[in-house]
């Protein structure tokens, strides 16, 4: 009891010292320059969130301003601290990528009531610039590329068409996975409505996975199967539960966001995808509104994602198209080698 | 002659004071406060810089103030997270449904003290395993989550902002948030019911020997019933705190907190498997800890992917602290 007391005691103290230290204290900023915070997504999940935060350092570093990383570990409360700590150092404008965007309108609260202005990629937010790419528009192109194959294999006759949805990413998921389901529609419109089904892949092979398998043994009938996804993860899970099962020698799948179809290990199933070159997005964003921002030239805040402050172009590929393209530590060099304002786009879609 | 034969009593009421559980963790505090003031500047301690970190604190504080029972008591509460998130979801739907916040409140709580009574029940009443009857709460929990949020529509979050609780849950006193500074007193009532009162005593001793305990006429079932429901019931509060913080739920909401939290009260002394170990008031500074450790990488601007591996390294040290300190060897 003595130990616990003493070190109550202590503890309130020393938590009483720090507090009387602060009163008074200022929350300094760094005052020196321009600074450019950026809020990384944060999910374990995929290099090119942690891609995205290196490529805005170096464009930030290579104009001579101040950079301030942080993670929203893929919270909704952590996004909104990390707005917080934005404010409080004196960002003068920010770039965020939220994955979980329950929090973004009390961060667009935040940043509005400071002044500084913000960008958000792919999840619109009134109050923020947006930028990125034409979900509905990159699903329509990817589902129309598979409809081809589709189209051309099986005489739009699949026995099955799988959607792997990852309804965590909200209004993106509908926009994509349903894109996709238009596109092949638009080219195979006599599939019959009970043949479309769809599971939870959370947009992620292996966490998809079970969903995945269990979908195909509801279905036990199924032999040609087109799957299409919120992305290149969510189709691969459906395509490795078949291989699991024995069932993955007629599967077409088409993906979203081009992160596993390039590289020497590409799953022969994965028959194409849409490259969003999400490294790149830091270009468009620095390009079209920060750099304006900094010269104190503020653009309008474009915030929907029909008239976005800068557009991504998507760049639908076959399988057979990536070989060219590199991996994406490689298309991260190459593109802080190029021009100011050269984005992967220009640089590494072999369709443009 | 006196001098010499004084020195080693000196020695050894500091060194008895030192290997207090709450002791190791209050030198880790000022150890990291006095980083942060040297490395940071006196910006690390301001109001504001406080009132960000406090804010945020808020929710891990209440469930950890809480869920300290449990694991006081012997049942480590593995739903604690999904807890959070299953009572931001409930609450926030209600809310957007437009019902009043203070009707809203006492029905989420309910529907959280009714789950950690499902809790008990298989616990308690059944002898299941505490951490596979939590786990598979967690699951279904997280599963109710994703059926409510659902409702709110295709963006997987439902917005339920609502002026008055926004004002509520972020209003400020002397520049620090009042739910920070509530959510302290909190944790300093919770550590006086520990050491001071008769049921503390009881929830300690049923953690530290149920059998002991039941001999010496302890209620261990009711013991560990209330304090399971206590941690369900914090849970709840928090989750409503969020919604109040953010005006929204999301699917993600609490996803992991249960890591965070129990990280942060191992930190603070606590074990997740041996009972009657631990004080609030560690707890509370373990979080503190880990929220200073996070906030001085941030203000450094140092890559944020360092973040996890020191919290990892201060779990670790807190463990090999414990055993320095005599506590139990894993068994």
């Amino acid at each position: 009891m003595g130990h616990k007391t003493y070190g109550a005691a202590t503890s309130a103290g020393a938590l009483a010292f720090g507090l009387v230290l602060g009163f008074g204290a200022p929350a300094a900023a760094q005052d020196d320059g321009f600074t450019l915070g950026m809020m990384v997504g944060g999910n374990p999940c995929c290099e090119w969130m942690k891609s995205q935060g290196d490529v805005a350092r170096a464009l930030a570093e290579a104009r001579g301003w101040n950079y301030m990383e942080l993670s929203n570990n893929n919270d909704p409360a952590t996004a909104l601290r990390n707005a917080q700590i934005l404010v409080q150092e004196g960002a003068d404008a920010a770039i965020q990528f939220n994955g979980q965007p329950s929090s973004n309108p009390a961060i667009a609260q935040v940043m509005n009531a400071a002044g500084v202005p913000i960008v958000t990629y792919d999840i619109a937010q009134e109050g923020m610039y947006f930028v990125g790419i034409d979900n509905l528009g990159a699903g329509i192109a990817g589902g129309e590329g598979l409809g081809a194959l589709v189209r051309d294999e099986w005489d739009c006759n699949p026995d099955l068409v799988v959607s792997a949805e990852g309804a965590a990413a909200g209004i993106v998921n509908e926009w994509r996975t349903g894109g996709m389901r238009t596109g092949l529609r638009n080219i195979c419109p006599e599939i019959p409505d009970e043949r479309w089904v769809s599971f939870e892949s959370q947009g992620d092979a292996a966490v998809g996975l079970p969903a995945a398998r269990d979908l195909l043994a509801a279905h036990p009938e199924a032999v040609r199967i087109a799957v299409v996804g919120l992305n290149d993860g969510g189709v691969l899970s459906l395509i490795q539960a078949a291989e699991q099962l024995g069932r993955a020698d007629e599967v077409m799948g088409w993906g979203q966001d081009g992160a596993f179809i390039t590289g020497d290990n590409v799953n022969p199933a994965l028959k194409g995808s849409v490259f969003y070159f999400l490294e790149s997005y830091a270009v468009n964003a620095i390009r079209d509104v920060i750099e304006p921002i900094a010269a104190g030239d503020a653009p309008p805040v474009r915030w929907e994602a029909g008239d976005p402050a800068s557009q991504v172009q998507g760049c639908p590929v076959t399988a057979e198209e990536p070989a060219t393209v590199p991996d994406m530590e490689e298309r991260v060099r190459l593109l802080l080698e190029a021009p100011a304002g050269t984005t992967a786009y220009d640089l590494f879609c072999p369709n443009r | 002659m006196t001098i010499t034969s004084a020195q080693p009593d000196r020695f050894e009421i500091w060194r008895e004071r030192l290997s207090g559980s709450v002791a190791s963790i209050t030198i880790t505090f000022i150890i990291v406060m006095a980083v942060g003031l040297l490395w940071v500047g006196p910006r690390f301690v301001s109001t504001s810089n406080i009132g960000i970190i406090g804010s945020f604190l808020v929710v891990p504080l209440i469930v950890g103030a809480c869920a300290g029972f449990a694991l006081l008591a012997g049942v480590v509460d593995l739903s604690i997270g999904s807890m959070v998130g299953f009572a931001s979801a409930l609450f926030a739907i209600q809310i957007a449904g437009g019902m009043d916040p203070w009707i809203a409140a006492p029905l989420t709580l309910l529907a959280c003290v009714a789950m950690g009574a499902i809790n008990a029940l298989a616990i308690v009443h059944f002898g299941a395993d505490a951490i596979a009857a939590t786990l598979g709460m967690l699951t279904a929990l997280r599963g109710m989550t994703w059926v409510i949020t659902g409702i709110g529509g295709a963006s997987g979050a439902i917005f339920a902002f609502h002026p008055g609780l926004f004002g509520m849950a972020n209003s400020r006193v002397l520049g620090l948030p009042v739910l920070f500074l509530l959510a302290i007193v909190l944790s300093l009532i919770a550590a006086g019911v520990v050491t001071k009162t008769r049921l503390g005593r009881h929830v300690q001793a049923v953690g530290g020997d149920d059998k002991a305990a039941a001999r010496a006429g302890i209620p261990v079932a009711r013991v560990r019933t209330f304090a399971l429901l206590l941690s369900a019931f914090g849970a709840g509060v928090a989750g409503i705190v969020f919604v109040a913080q953010l005006g929204s739920a999301a699917r993600a909401t609490g996803f992991g907190l249960e890591f965070q939290v129990y990280a942060a009260l191992m930190i603070g002394g606590y074990s997740i498997l041996r009972g009657g170990v631990g004080n609030p008031v560690g707890g509370m500074l373990g979080l503190l800890v880990v929220a200073g450790v996070s906030n001085i990488i941030e203000l450094k601007a140092i890559s944020p992917y360092y973040t996890n591996i020191i919290v990892g390294a201060l779990l670790l040290g807190a463990v090999l602290l414990d055993r320095l300190r005599g506590g139990d060897p894993y068994e």
